[in-house]
């Protein structure tokens, strides 16, 4: 995990550095770079802060390991779903509602209904029925 | 090499074929990475072909003076604005997620990606977001008609009104949801779910650039969403925020580029990472200072996000030389790049198949692309060329350069992981030439038509300024280069229907990642059996192992500073398991693969 961690951790100096010198030679007169730059920091420091104590609190992973042989990761993947509808549903609801922007607010109220359909098949699609855990 | 050894019976799985209806469901409610892969490839694919149908609409009409062929001047701004907003947003950038979907989770070893079902539903919200936004052409005022990059205020309803600019707005906000879903799901697949002795410095180039572009999908997506809000509720809202009296235009042009040149780098990068897989398997070679490739990577993404706003020079509202020199410092790691692609090339044994071939147009015309990238980079010479055909001819090489000419590099060189058939050669070196020769013809002379003064995105010239001679060639090069996407979509249906299966894992004889250890088209999650990983080629360790025994004789003794900057990829132990293997003790089949035979799920279903 460290070279992980690394890979975001170590954009943040550079951000921030980039940002302060931009600051400084802008007279700090155009907020967008001065702004942007070091969030762009703070954006790969909290993905590299996660990373890094995520690693401090699990055991060292086959996949870090150069001598790993793949008998060391035998057993559960994980659960996948097989197929699903859902994600079809959620991404057509969030389309109508996109398009209710665009085009009416009549046509986002009835998009906002059907995505709370979909939203509640999605997050409850394993919950219930022969996939049920 | 020997077909696939063992035959396995695997009740459950959906059959070979079945009626196009099911086919249809399948392929819709589907949450396999690869099949969500090809949703987007051949979205993508669909949507290049209409904007390169609206670049030939423009390229005809600037045949001669005067209006030919389009009605109005506005209906030429909607041809412009949307072939640059089709071609990047719904063409090269869901590419890149079509090519990572596919490929990635293959080479990291993989069952699938981390988030199967929020794959799919980043493909419906780019597909959809997609369609809203080209739906315009449909609306009684047409589409929207302000640009790619929607300047505040041509972009506000006092200039730019109709439901053709609304739709644009939310259509690309809700796909660059798509884009940044995606993103998070490769980030969290390739942190979490390679396979045992995969370690980071032991990733195909591909994955790492893969990576490295969802890092800055990230970084770049979000402001633009945050632009493309603000800008939807300036249009439908009332709002004030890119008024020009607040400094709206320029808040705009700051916004939209902070997007806009990391997103350059999101559809470079990936293609790249195509091109850096194909050098080595047709040089029989390994690639050169696989370390070094890999922090030129990083150090592109880093910097792409302090160069944006080189391309609001003339606006004369920004520190010149802060952005010249961040900008000509990229092409610093850029060429550490074109350096280890031309090592990986030396001295080796190459042939010339069509994947390399491909890649060979992609390192001609990208580095032409980025010479006159450097040009544009210098305040002084960048006042003279803004805005004119200059440019347009260099985003031009640079863009096609990577984008497409690698496209179909990765598409001969997976065509038969993908699908399970060879394309054919000759058919494939027709596409070559003539899309070479097209593409040059029309985008070559424009330099100097830009360099004579012609100003990019009008839609007429007046017979005396002399662009005419220029221009008809422009055009009939535009032409060629179309007619070459003929014998390609030929070549797919030929060999779709003629070409033999690939029996054999690995059908170019020297892949070296890991997607070459497994059948052609891969089983459901991916593998039946995973060769042990010593090194960055799995695939090549496992099939040659008598050439790696003999190739690295001293690897893993003192490894300097300078070598782990440049040097070549974690190959611990790659020698002892080469020579077990070459013992023949290693007790692997050379040839992995198990050859699954599906049958209807019948009586195996719930």
């Amino acid at each position: 995990m460290k070279i992980e961690s690394r890979l975001f951790l170590w954009g943040t100096p550079f951000f921030v550095l980039a940002g302060v010198v931009y600051g400084f030679m802008t007279d700090w007169a155009e907020p967008v770079g001065y702004l942007g730059m070091p969030l762009v920091g703070g954006l790969v420091a909290m993905i590299g802060a996660y990373l890094a104590l995520t690693a401090r609190r699990i055991d060292a992973r086959p996949e870090d390991d150069p001598n790993g042989n793949i008998e060391d990761a035998a057993g559960d993947q994980g659960v996948y779903a097989p197929w699903s509808w859902w994600p079809l549903a959620i991404a057509s609801s969030a389309a109508i509602c996109f398009l209710g922007l665009a085009v009416g607010w009549w046509v986002l109220y009835i998009g906002f209904c059907v995505a709370i359909i979909a939203l509640v098949g999605w997050v409850f699609e394993y919950s219930r029925g022969i996939h049920s855990h | 090499m020997a077909a696939a050894t063992t035959t396995e019976l695997i009740p459950g799985l959906a059959p070979g074929r079945q009626t196009l209806g099911r086919t249809v469901i399948k392929w819709i409610t589907s949450t396999d990475h690869k099949t969500i892969g090809y949703l987007y490839l051949i979205s993508s694919f669909l949507f290049f072909c209409i904007g390169g149908l609206m670049a030939l609409l423009i390229r005809a009409e600037l045949f001669e003076p005067g209006i030919q062929l389009v009605q109005s001047k506005e209906q030429y701004n909607q041809l412009f604005t949307m072939h640059g907003t089709v071609m990047l947003l719904l063409f090269a950038t869901p590419l890149f997620a079509g090519f990572a979907n596919v490929i990635m989770p293959l080479q990291i070893g993989a069952p699938d990606v981390a988030f199967p079902r929020l794959n799919m539903f980043a493909y419906w919200l780019y597909l959809f977001g997609g369609l809203i936004t080209v739906a315009g052409f449909l609306t009684p005022q047409g589409a929207a008609s302000f640009g790619w990059f929607a300047y505040a205020p041509l972009s506000t309803t006092t200039y730019s009104p109709g439901l053709g600019g609304d739709l644009w707005v939310f259509g690309l906000a809700l796909a660059g949801f798509g884009t940044i879903l995606g993103a998070v799901n490769f980030i969290t697949t390739i942190i979490t779910m390679r396979a045992p002795g995969m370690t980071m410095f032991r990733m195909p180039i591909f994955t790492w650039n893969t990576l490295i572009t969802s890092l800055l999908v990230l970084m770049a997506f979000p402001p633009l969403a945050a632009a493309l809000f603000a800008l939807g509720a300036d249009r439908r809202l009332g709002a004030q925020i890119f008024n020009p009296e607040n400094g709206g235009a320029i808040l705009w042009q700051h916004l939209f580029w902070f997007f806009g040149h990391p997103e350059v780098y999101i559809i470079a990068l990936p293609f790249f990472g195509i091109v850096s897989e194909i050098l080595p398997v047709f040089s029989r070679k390994p690639i050169f200072g696989y370390n070094g490739l890999v922090y030129a990577t990083i150090a592109i993404a880093a910097l792409s996000v302090t160069v944006w706003a080189h391309h609001m020079y003339v606006t004369g509202a920004v520190m010149l030389p802060f952005f010249a020199f961040m900008t000509m410092l990229i092409a610093v790691p850029t060429g550490v790049k074109f350096f280890n692609w031309i090592g990986t090339l030396w001295r080796g044994k190459l042939t010339f198949e069509t994947p390399m071939l491909w890649s060979i147009g992609f390192l001609v015309t990208f580095l032409f692309g980025g010479l006159t990238g450097i040009i544009l980079s210098s305040p002084a010479l960048d006042f003279q060329l803004s805005d004119s055909y200059f440019v347009v001819a260099h985003f031009h090489y640079v863009v096609f350069g990577t984008v497409v000419f690698a496209m179909f590099a990765g598409f001969y060189f997976w065509w038969p992981k993908m699908t399970g058939r060879m394309l054919s050669e000759r058919l494939g070196k027709w596409h070559f030439w003539l899309l070479f020769i097209g593409f040059h013809t029309t985008f070559l002379i424009q330099h100097w038509l830009g360099v004579e003064g012609m100003p990019r995105r009008y839609a007429d010239y007046m017979p005396q300024e002399g662009f005419t001679w220029e221009n008809q060639v422009s055009t009939i090069g535009a032409f060629i280069l179309a007619a070459s996407t003929l014998p390609f979509l030929w070549n797919v249906y030929v060999t779709w229907r003629k070409a033999p299966k690939v029996t054999v894992d690995d059908p170019w004889g020297y892949g070296r990642s890991l997607e070459w250890a497994t059948s052609c088209p891969p089983p459901r999650h991916n593998f039946a059996s995973l060769p042990r990983i010593r090194s960055e080629s799995p695939a090549f360790d496992l099939h040659h192992p008598e050439v790696v025994a003999m190739e690295h004789p001293d690897y893993a003794r003192d490894r300097g500073v300078l070598e782990n900057i440049y040097g070549e990829a974690d190959r611990r132990g790659q020698e002892t398991q080469a020579q077990q293997r070459a013992a023949g003790d290693g007790g692997e089949s050379g040839q992995s693969s198990t050859t699954i035979v599906d049958t209807p799920d019948e009586g195996t279903s719930k």
